[in-house]
Order: C-alpha cells, then structure tokens, then sequence
C-alpha cells in the first residue's frame, strides 16, 4: 500500500523502540545532552519526568490562557458596565446603577473568563502544535502503530541540525534501541 | 530516573524533638489564659442599677469564641486532610501525611479550650437564645392558647349554623315529601344527607388534635420571639449540650483512629493498617461533614438566631481546609529550617501543596462571594441582616480590603504563578498571608454581632475589648502551639513504613 521508491521523498527521521519506560526516559537524557532539538518520544501512557528528561522547557501555553482570560474578564465587565450602567442604566431589584452593582455582573464575569481561557487553551494549543493537518509522515511508519499499545518510541527528525543519516543511526543503536526505522516523508 | 528514593532505606522515620520550645508555648499561651480569665473574674461585678454585668465584661467571651473558632479550623482543617489523602488513597502525601495527622489530634486540645463557653456566663452573653428561650416559649404558649381558644369558638359557631341548617332542611324536606314523587324524595333524602355531612365535617375538626396543630402552625405570630419559639426544637439547653460532647467526640475520634493506626503501622509494618485507614475514612467523611457542619450552624450562626444561611457549613469549610493547608506549608518549612524532613520532602512537594492552597483560595472566594451574592440579590429581610450589620462603617472597608482584596485575589493572582509554588520561602510567605487574612474572616464573622447583641444595637463596635481579643488569641496560640509540638514529638514525622511511602518519596508532578 505505501508509496515506492519513485518518489521525491525526503527521510523524515528515525523512529526507535526502547525496551521499557525506563530505558526511554535514559535514552531521551542522552538525546537531549547530545544536543537534539528537533525530535520526541512517543509513549503509551504519560512518564512522570520526562519533560525533564527531555530538557523541556516550561510551556508558553499558560501565558496564552492568561491573556485569553483576561480578555473575557474585560470584555464582559466592561460588555455589562457600558450598557447597564452608562448607556443604559438599568435598575433590578432596586439595586444601584454604579461600581456598587459590580456583584450582580460577577457571574457574566466568570463564565466569560473561563470560556476565553478555554477558547485560548484549545486554539493555543492547536497553533502550537499546527494543528489541523491532513496527514504525518510518522503515520507511514510501521513502527510508529506501537506507542498505542506497548512500544516506547523516540523520534528524531531529519531537519535537525545535528542529523546525520548513519551516525545517529549508530548513536540510536549506542543508547539501547531494540530496533530503528528510517521513516520518509 | 537516576537517584530514585528506595523507601527501605527511609523506614526508621524520624523523631522529632521540641525541646524548651514546647514549654515556651504553654507557657506563654498560658500565662496569656491566666491573664485573660483573672480580667475576666476582676470585672464580673454588676454595675449598680444594672441586671447584667458590664459590656466589657460580657464581651469578653466573644473574644474567647473568635480565638478558639480560628483554631478549631486550622486543626479540622488537619482531620479533613488526613481524611481525604486516605479516601482518596493519595500518594503524592504520604510523607506529609502524619503533620496533617497530628495538626487534627489538636483539636481534643481545642475543644478543652472550648469548655469555658458552655458556662452561663459565656454562653447567656454569647448566644442570646439561651436568656430569651424561656420567655419566647411563654409566649409561644400563651399564643397557642389564645389562638386556640378563639379557633374552638369559630368552631362552635359553625358547628351551630349547621346544626341550624340540618334541622331546617329536614323540616323543609320532610313536609314537601309528603307530596314528592320517587324521584324528587330521592333529591330530597340527598339535600339531607350533604347538610349531615356538613355537620359531621365540622365535629370532626372539634375532635381532631391535629387539626389545632395544623392551625397553630399556619396562625400569624404576633410577639418579637416567634422565631426562637418555633426554632426550640433545636435550639434548647440539653440538646446543644449533647451536640457540644457530640461534636467533640465525633471530630476527635475520628483523627484519633486513623492516627492510632498510622503510628501502629510504623511500627509493624503492617499493610492492613493502611488497608484499614483508606476504607474508615470513606466511612468517617459524612460523619466529618455533619459534625462540623452543625458546629458552625451551633456556634457561629446561632450568635444571631434569627439569620441562617445554608452556605454557613461550607463556608467554614473552605476557611478551614484552606487555613489548615497554609499551616502545613508553614509548619514544614519551619520543621525543614530546624532539619527535619530534609531528605523526604522535596520542591514537589512544596508545589502540590501550593496547587492546593492555589484552589481552595478560589474554592472560598467562591463559597464566600455565592453566599454573599444569593442574599445580596434576594434582599429578602430575614437574610439580609447578616451583610448589613457587615456593611456598615468600618466592617464594610474590612470586609472589601482584607476578605475580596486581601483573602482572594492578592494570594490568588501569586499563587498563579508556578515558579512562586515550588519556593518553599515565597510559598510560606503567602501561607503566613492566607493565616493573617483568615484571622480577618473569623474576626469579621463574630465580632461585628457583639457591640449590636450587648448594646441592644446602640454600638456597633466596642473598641475597648479590642484588646481581650489579641489576649485571647495569644493564650490560644500558644496552647494550640504546645498541642502541635507535643502530637509531633510522638512517633515518626512522616509514616515510615506505609507501602505508599516509595511512590511519595519519588512523587513528580
């Protein structure tokens, strides 16, 4: 079913197997001291320190959801103050017209906060990851199925400046990869 | 993962000694006591012309109720921790698991404390049902007996009318079938028979003891106490004395359990301990709910007895668990700072602790604002009396800059930031915050009913017991202080040999 070898495929990286989690979290240490920027590990269930292990920094998505939050705790105090109280002052249950009604709009106030903060989180998110995309050429990879169900997988991607075809083939092999496939795409 | 933590090497656990520091405590907090009971004793004397002693006097023991209430939290905020991390079967906790133990064991301490407020001195001065109950029951009777009286001549009226009525239609009736065809004697028998129903109807209600109830309770009370007449179900001396014992009972036997059994299981290592711990807790949770929550309703609600909020349980519950959190984040640091707990607590720790008190910061201002809002909003009379004593004068400025400012949204926008949570110095700065910030809320939450209970609503604020109120927080500090460090010098600091104790050790989050 995959394509032949008539293409004008690019190799898009090497896709290795480790043994255990434990063995990944060592080999994604190595990775990172080797200097790797461009590349990932792939895992059936979350592995508590491995964004340390992989040298990660703290993500700017928080900083996203700051702002959006911010955005809809300002757009609906101030939604809510233009037109209740100076375009159109407008007295429920006998209560004033000025900062002092502030109470009332709380509610507004909250869900609006929090629908910005997750509109900013899901869109953020997406942004950050380029998302929606048809297709990946990970998905070619017959290996790549595994990190659904048992297999610990680390990826490094060919655009990676320290690259090198048999050479990180051989530094793969060096960190315990139990097998390693060249994905194209 | 290199330099994982092995558990075995951990199951000595460690010992804690207090030293002087334990003494210093008691003694300080006790010296304080002695003071503020001698004062206490010095002006008991009644002013001439007077029935009552001085409003100094008697505002004495809303000082000693705001000091043992801030307290009481802190260490039932200590049982609702240890609850939750053994319902949950919480790992990241264990080793910080036997401070939450210990700060919950305090609470025998507290209730100690406790006992000056079931004298009638405090008590009558406190909670004013007691003096009025006796004369709002009278009254309760007296128009039981007054309404009844007329409703059974309403009733005789009526039972006369349709006596009346009877007697004439069967007159009526009884002539006309002499004349009536079948048909028309069957109308006529049926006329007779609704006005016999009729009658029967009203000698029915005559007879019918819960008829009178039914009247009572739907009858319009004219007199000032109708309130506490009808609340005297529950609001009566016997029954609160049994919910006081029960209270103090419930919420000490609780800790008491699960504590005898963590410390049992240092020493055997034995899992059923921790098996035994994980399914009582799930047991004890609604029986920790209830207690605490009829504590507050007795205490602090019922300082006016005529305003009630159904938020009033929960309310004191954030407070407390939240309060209970910053304690322990200060403790620790405190306890790291003199070289304990230094190999098993780690920044994550510090960090999960600070995502705690991160939400119950919001879980208050939450419970705290919707309470407020609710009754703000309805404005309906009954409720409303609450937020307006509150409000007024200065209990307004307190209520905006140290209760929305300063309670929720200052540690609220730190506690945000995730770099501040994993800095145990920065972290227990804004702990230390939270504890001043919740001094502000129990003080906001009994002190505004004193000047307006005492006075008769003439003074809204005596300043002149301003100081009994530091003096007795001091002498409880203290004595609260000693019941920490003497439930700490006992046993290991953390659960030494508990099987969650590899996972807590290691915990990465």
């Amino acid at each position: 079913m995959s394509t032949t070898a008539t293409s004008t495929k690019q190799p898009f990286g090497f896709v290795a197997e480790f043994e255990s989690a434990t063995d990944l979290y060592h080999a994604a240490e190595k990775v990172r001291d080797a200097g790797f920027k461009r590349w990932d590990v792939h895992t059936p269930f979350p592995v508590h320190g491995m964004d340390h292990a992989m040298g990660m920094r703290k993500s700017w998505l928080s900083g996203v959801v700051l702002g959006g939050g911010l955005t809809g705790f300002l757009t609906a105090l101030v939604l809510q103050f233009f037109t209740q109280v100076n375009l159109y002052p407008t007295v429920v249950q006998g209560k004033p017209t000025n900062l002092n009604t502030v109470p009332a709009f709380f509610p507004v106030t909250f869900e609006l906060t929090i629908l910005f903060s997750a509109f900013a989180t899901l869109f953020g998110l997406l942004i950050f990851l380029f998302l929606p995309r048809w297709n990946h050429p990970l998905f070619e990879s017959g290996l790549f199925k595994k990190f659904s169900d048992d297999g610990f997988l680390l990826v490094i991607e060919s655009k990676d400046p320290k690259f090198r075809a048999e050479k990180t083939r051989e530094f793969l092999e060096s960190i315990g990869a139990k097998a390693i496939e060249l994905v194209e795409g | 993962m290199a330099g994982l933590k092995n558990a075995d090497n951990f199951a000595k656990g460690e010992t804690f000694n207090a030293g002087l520091l334990k003494w210093v405590l008691l003694m300080v907090g006790g010296g304080a006591a002695v003071l503020f009971f001698i004062i206490y004793a010095a002006t008991s004397g009644v002013p001439e012309g007077e029935e009552l002693p001085s409003v100094f006097h008697r505002g004495m023991a809303y000082s000693w109720l705001f000091a043992v209430v801030f307290f009481l939290t802190l260490s039932v905020g200590g049982i609702f921790w240890t609850l939750l991390h053994n319902a949950t079967n919480s790992g990241w906790g264990t080793v910080i698991r036997r401070l939450m133990e210990n700060l919950g064991s305090v609470t025998i301490v507290m209730f100690v404390l406790a006992l000056p407020l079931i004298t009638p001195g405090f008590r009558d001065a406190l909670w004013e049902w007691f003096p009025q109950r006796e004369a709002a029951l009278e009254q309760g009777q007296e128009h039981a007996n007054e309404t009844l009286a007329e409703y059974r001549a309403e009733l005789a009226k009526e039972k006369e009318a349709a006596e009346r009525a009877l007697a004439e239609v069967k007159k009526e009736n009884e002539a006309a079938m002499a004349t009536a065809t079948e048909n028309e004697k069957i109308y006529l028998n049926s006329e007779i028979r609704a006005a016999q129903a009729e009658l029967a109807k009203v000698e029915e209600k005559i007879g019918s003891d819960e008829e009178m109830k039914a009247y009572l309770a739907s009858s319009h009370f004219k007199h000032a106490n109708a309130i506490l007449y009808k609340k005297s179900g529950y609001l009566n001396g016997p029954f609160w004395y049994f919910r006081f014992f029960f209270y103090a009972v419930a919420l000490f036997s609780i800790i008491y359990f699960l504590r005898g059994w963590s410390i049992k299981q240092d020493q055997t290592g034995d899992p059923k301990y921790f098996r035994r711990m994980r399914r009582a807790a799930c047991g004890f949770l609604p029986l920790f709910a209830t207690a605490w929550t009829f504590l507050v309703f007795d205490w602090l609600m019922a300082l006016d007895y005529t305003w009630f909020s159904t938020m009033w349980g929960v309310y004191l519950f954030a407070g407390a668990a939240l309060n209970s959190m910053a304690f322990l984040i200060i403790l620790l640091t405190v306890l790291r700072g003199a070289g304990y707990l230094k190999e098993v607590v780690t920044m994550e720790h510090y960090h999960l602790m600070g995502k705690l008190l991160l939400a119950f910061t919001i879980f208050w201002a939450y419970i705290a604002f919707s309470q407020f809002f609710l009754i703000w909003y309805a404005n309906i009379t009954e409720e409303t009396k609450f937020y307006l004593t509150r409000n007024t004068a200065y209990w307004n400025t307190h209520a905006i800059l140290f209760l929305v400012i300063g309670h929720f949204f200052v540690p609220f926008a730190i506690l945000l930031i995730q770099g501040l949570k994993k800095n145990p110095m920065i972290l227990s700065a804004i702990a230390v915050w939270t504890l001043l910030m919740h001094f502000c809320d129990v003080y906001w939450i009994i002190i505004p009913e004193r000047g307006p209970s005492l006075t008769e609503g003439t003074e809204l604020i005596l300043a002149g017991n301003f100081f009994t109120d530091i003096l007795a927080w001091v002498a409880v500090a203290g004595i609260f202080g000693f019941g920490v460090m003497h439930f700490l010098g006992k046993g290991s600091l953390y659960p030494c040999r508990d099987p969650r104790l590899d996972e807590s050790l290691n915990v990465v989050n």
